[in-house]
């Protein structure tokens, strides 16, 4: 399986290892499978999230870069871009699955092919393209993390809590945070 | 003489129909086994679609519609897509004895993370740190030199993976320990108060 996936996933875990970016770790699962890797992504400090650890999970496509990898937070974390709730069966996959596209600075992860366009005020160069990065990708939904993006809430509750009741919010996520560590 | 002639081909329809019956009821299990290839053609195309998913969820999700690629499609994208229940077990993925150990691997990985996601453990349980916790601050100090070590890119894949692990465990606990000291501060806020 020496195909560009592989050798291209084997680079930027290699950069991601030698030069990690403040706050994040993230690496195949196993070398077996360098299609499902494994991050752990800091909560931003000054923000609700400080001190807390979101594990997620990436799975590339097989023509990654070319096409974006998915990516999902395997714990709870409350985030009107993130879900909330995972024991709800009700829509369990669309809460679970962050929604990349409203991160900050905006960094789509949709195949860049013309006229797939589902959101019309996206610019081309706006989405995904093979010169994004695994760790652009983590960087972009720490940062998101500070600062989140409610045009297009993946969790309608808590964009909704984190707009008219912000003290709320930050109290639900404070402690949620403390859940995660087993505190 | 007439009994021999009536028997002979009741004796061949007996025989075909025992045949069938014993066909029917032993050897039934080869015709899902036809019937597998289009589902996991289904569960293929549908994981293209939506490589969130699971295979099991797809599975089931198939099994529900009856093995209908454009039913499932409509119910992810409305979001009516269910968890299967613990009970549902879907056959495993058909593979050659080539890639059996190295995909055997891959699945255990695959389940891993499924197995928190229904009881959503909190970090120390998902990656068994209790008995680290527990250790005395010295051995955070042992830690952090490990941690150091750790951070450069080896040429064996199997000290890159437990460099890796390691990684991992140390921004768990240091986050635990700075919280835990937190929460004490607080605490002892409170307490003076």
């Amino acid at each position: 399986m020496a195909s560009t996936a592989h050798r291209r996933l084997l680079q930027e875990y290699r950069a991601l290892t030698n030069n990690p970016p403040d706050g994040i770790t993230a690496g195949p699962m196993s070398e077996d499978d360098l299609l499902q890797w494994e991050a752990l992504i800091q909560g931003p400090e000054g923000t609700p999230f400080e001190g807390g650890i979101f594990p997620a999970e990436l799975k590339f496509p097989k023509d990654y870069p070319l096409a974006p990898p998915t990516m999902k937070f395997l714990g709870e974390i409350f985030h009107p871009n993130g879900m909330c709730c995972p024991h709800l069966p009700m829509g369990r996959y669309r809460r679970k699955l962050i929604n990349i596209a409203s991160v900050r600075p905006r960094l789509h992860l949709h195949p860049a092919s013309p006229g797939d366009d589902p959101n019309h005020y996206e610019h081309a160069s706006e989405r995904w393209s093979p010169i994004q990065s695994v760790e652009k990708i983590l960087i972009s939904v720490m940062s998101m993390l500070a600062e989140p993006n409610d045009e297009s809430p993946a969790n309608v509750e808590a964009a909704k809590m984190w707009r008219d009741r912000r003290a709320e919010y930050e109290q639900k996520v404070r402690d949620g945070v403390r859940r995660m560590l087993g505190l | 003489m007439a009994d021999e002639q009536i028997s002979l081909p009741s004796l061949i329809l007996i025989v075909v129909l025992g045949g069938l019956v014993v066909r029917y009821l032993f050897f039934s299990s080869p015709a899902p086994a036809s019937q597998q290839q289009p589902r996991e053609a289904a569960v293929e195309r549908i994981q293209q679609m939506f490589p969130q998913l699971d295979r099991r969820t797809i599975l089931w999700d198939l099994q529900r519609t009856g093995g209908s690629i454009s039913a499932t499609t409509e119910r992810v994208l409305s979001g009516r897509i269910e968890t299967p229940p613990v009970t549902f077990q879907p056959p495993s993925p058909p593979r050659s004895p080539a890639n059996a150990a190295s995909s055997a691997t891959a699945r255990s990985h695959q389940q891993k993370p499924a197995v928190p996601k229904s009881t959503e453990p909190d970090l120390i349980t998902r990656y068994n740190l209790q008995s680290r916790i527990s250790e005395s601050s010295g051995g955070a100090e042992n830690g952090d030199s490990v941690d150091g070590k750790g951070k450069a890119w080896s040429s064996n894949r199997d000290e890159r993976q437990s460099a890796l692990q390691r990684r991992r465990d140390e921004m768990i606990i240091a986050a635990r320990r700075k919280m835990e000291a937190k929460i004490a501060a607080e605490r002892a806020g409170t307490g003076s108060q």
